[in-house]
């Protein structure tokens, strides 16, 4: 009874098993490319996958504004727009590759374009779209860069930002400090705004998007130019140095447990808006949700604090990227091209996007005066490093920031264990 | 009827005539084949959700898995299993998930027993408690996972205030969600708050089918009522207790939703358990193979503890009945 009944067991495992073997043969990357030239009579319908938050006006700018003229101006389109939130889009979109059920258009992150890229699910628009090199001349060159992978680009910049320092002009007059320029402004009044009561500086996470401003402001780097190795570079003694002071901080009560992630503090705008927390490090967008939210709070902005090096923040952003997967291709390229107009581009930007057109610079700070800070930042911004190991290489620096500013291991200790774990994966990559 | 009675005949083509043999073993031929196909969509079902994933996740466990089918996957073998075998974060995520059985297990046996105990003696509205008790089971974990969040948030969350305000117990905030031991115990408190009405409905069951007269022999006898849950109650439900042990120790070993989102697995990995570590490296890092390979070190530390939980506590089922 046993046997029989392991034997068919065996059977039942082992058909699918072998089902299954077939299926993994792969037939390689899809290497035809539609050509998708401009002006092409276009219809039917696409789906736009985004993160536009819906806290602020984005989402509804997006649905009842942009989309609407876009339909208008080719009759017989649609556009359907899925808003996804910002913290699950990555998992979504990998899900959906394996899946093979992308939508035709992807606002994605700067940081995931290599990745999709590489997972080889993407429309090198470069090759497919005849009018790529006119479309990308009018952005900037920072965020054009983001969408190359290897020798071809994989989309077109849609939106830039970066951030920059916000403070509780109240919070920092009460301790007695002005607003900190250097890290050594950070140290000298790190004490003061502590006997206060309060925070002088919060950082909400202690990934590369809270941590690269640190390093790069202070001299330090991440890895080589060409993205081969970490050693030397996050382990060398500028790069210890600016997470140094963070750990500093963090000892001093001046920088609160948000750091460690996991909720559970204050949020940072929040924290900012009453006082809590005199500085913050963020991007545009907290502008129409503090206004939202905290009515009677006015945020000033200042550049990001330095130490040995100029004062450089991370570029952050959003690319518009066409699938494999899309079933009309000439539909999707349309809509990217609508989408780096000018008037979808300005409209965004009411909206609280900074548009990457170089011809819309001047408006921006007409639009919105608190973008002149953002502006200024953004000629020193640099990009995290693009590679297809970046959610990894992201993982690596928050654990081990996190357990120096935890103090179970000195800051040098820290960055010597994450470019042990991370040069493997830049060999690989 | 009686014909099926036949068919169980071990002698029967000696004894029976010629004639309705054929029509005999045609007849069983049939009935089994209609047997079959009644077990078919369940065994198909089995085959869709069981059988298949398991052998598929399998084999991804032997690969550099690539996630877009349209790529080629590398075999290698073992090596998948010797990565994990030899992961410190992998067994810390075992040792936090043995944390959390350490709490969770004892406290919904105990308080679930308590409860159903209690819920077992006639009292007023004991219908209405039973439903209370039970509402926690069928509420979300995603619901109730941020609500817990928000109770043990550390500037603002309810917990602290009765701690540090009310209570005075403690002097200043405890950061709950950012350090480890605090974390599973805000997570292992979640997750016994949510399994107790289960093991309670478990065992009132089990309880009702305590035989009244054994009790009351038990009372003439002079056995107080503590005597008697412990003489007579408890060896009587002994089954059920295995049953729900073991239950809750697999449950306890799969804990996921809680806490990714009360801590994330932070900080720096230090709250992570085997799931959310999985997970982390099937979506966020795209290693399907690795994390398909933990999920079978998994299944088998399951196993060996679920073998060793009968092997230790239900070996003589016979004596008590």
């Amino acid at each position: 009874m046993t046997m029989r009944r392991s034997s068919a067991l065996a059977a039942a495992l082992g058909l699918p098993l072998l089902l299954a073997a077939c299926g993994t043969g792969g037939s390689g990357a899809q290497s035809s490319t539609e050509e998708l030239p401009a002006g092409q009579k276009v219809e039917g319908e696409i789906t736009f996958w985004h993160a536009y938050s819906e806290g602020g006006p984005e989402v509804t700018t997006l649905e009842e504004e942009v989309i609407p003229a876009f339909e208008k101006a080719h009759p017989g389109t649609e556009v359907k727009p899925v808003t996804v939130q910002y913290d699950q889009l990555h998992q979504k979109l990998v899900t959906a590759a394996a899946g093979e059920s992308l939508p035709d258009v992807v606002r994605s992150d700067i940081i995931w374009v290599p990745e999709l890229a590489d997972l080889g699910v993407l429309v090198p628009l470069d090759q497919a779209m005849p009018d790529f090199e006119k479309l990308a001349e009018q952005t900037y060159d920072g965020p054009l860069a983001t969408n190359k992978w290897q020798d071809s680009y994989y989309g077109l910049p849609l939106t830039t930002n970066t951030k920059v320092m916000l403070y509780n002009e109240q919070a920092l007059d009460e301790a007695g400090v002005g607003v900190p320029e250097t890290f050594d402004d950070l140290r000298a009044s790190a004490p003061k705004v502590a006997e206060t009561g309060n925070y002088l500086l919060a950082e909400a996470d202690a990934a590369g998007w809270q941590v690269l401003p640190y390093i790069w402001s202070n001299g330090g780097d991440i890895t080589d130019e060409d993205i081969t190795t970490s050693d030397g570079y996050l382990n060398g003694p500028k790069s210890v140095e600016a997470v140094e002071l963070l750990v500093d901080l963090y000892e001093q009560q001046a920088l609160p447990k948000l750091i460690l992630g996991g909720g559970g503090g204050t949020n940072t705008f929040e924290g900012l808006a009453n006082g809590m927390y005199a500085t913050i490090v963020d991007g545009p967008w907290a502008f129409p949700i503090i206004e939202g939210q905290f009515k009677d709070f006015e945020m000033k902005t200042a550049p990001m604090p330095h130490g040995d090096g100029e004062s450089t923040s991370v570029v952050g952003g959003e690319n518009l990227v066409i699938t494999q997967a899309s079933e009309n291709k000439q539909l999707a390229a349309e809509f990217t091209r609508y989408m780096l107009s000018e008037e979808a581009q300005l409209a965004m930007a009411e909206a609280g996007q900074i548009s990457v057109l170089e011809s819309l610079s001047d408006k921006m700070v007409e639009i919105e005066p608190s973008y002149e800070e953002y502006m200024n930042q953004l000629q020193t911004a640099r990009p995290r490093p693009p590679t297809p190991a970046w959610t990894k290489i992201d993982e690596i620096i928050r654990k081990q920031v996190q357990l120096a500013v935890r103090g179970d291991m000195t800051a040098q200790e820290a960055m010597d264990e994450a470019v042990a774990q991370i040069d493997p994966l830049l060999e690989r990559g | 009827m009686a014909a099926t009675a036949t068919t169980t005949g071990p002698a029967s083509p000696e004894v029976a005539a010629p004639a309705p043999a054929p029509r005999d073993s045609r007849k069983r031929r049939r009935e089994s084949l209609t047997a079959y196909v009644f077990l078919l969509p369940g065994f198909a079902l089995f085959c869709l959700i069981v059988a298949y994933p398991l052998a598929r996740s399998f084999q991804i466990s032997l690969y550099d898995w690539a996630v877009v089918p349209t790529q080629a996957s590398r075999f290698i073998g073992l090596e998948n299993y010797a990565r994990g075998l030899a992961d410190e974060q992998f067994w810390l995520s075992m040792a936090n998930a043995g944390v959390y059985l350490l709490v969770t297990v004892p406290g919904q046996l105990v308080i679930g027993l308590a409860l159903a105990v209690l819920l077992d003696a006639k009292m007023p509205a004991r219908g209405l408690f039973r439903v209370l008790f039970y509402v926690p089971v069928i509420t979300s974990w995603v619901v109730v996972a941020l609500v817990f969040k928000y109770l043990f948030n550390t500037d603002a969350g309810v917990v602290n205030w009765l701690l540090v305000d009310v209570l005075h117990v403690a002097d200043a905030n405890i950061a709950w969600l950012q350090s480890r031991w605090p974390g599973l115990m805000a997570v292992s408190i979640l997750g016994v708050w949510k399994g107790v009405g289960w093991a309670m409905v478990i065992f009132l069951a089990a309880l009702t089918g305590v035989r009244d007269d054994l009790k009351e022999a038990a009372a003439l006898d002079g056995a107080g009522a503590w005597d008697r849950f412990v003489h007579v109650s408890l060896p009587a439900i002994r089954k059920t207790l295995l049953f729900v042990t073991v239950l809750l120790v697999i449950g306890g070993f799969n804990v996921f939703i809680s806490v990714l989102l009360m801590t994330g697995g932070g900080p720096a990995g230090s709250t992570e358990v085997p799931l959310t570590y999985m997970y982390r490296q099937a979506f966020d890092f795209l290693d399907f193979g690795y994390a398909a390979a933990l999920s079978f070190l998994l299944a088998i530390v399951i196993m060996l503890v679920s073998y060793s939980q009968f092997r230790l506590f239900g070996g003589d089922e016979k004596e008590v009945d």
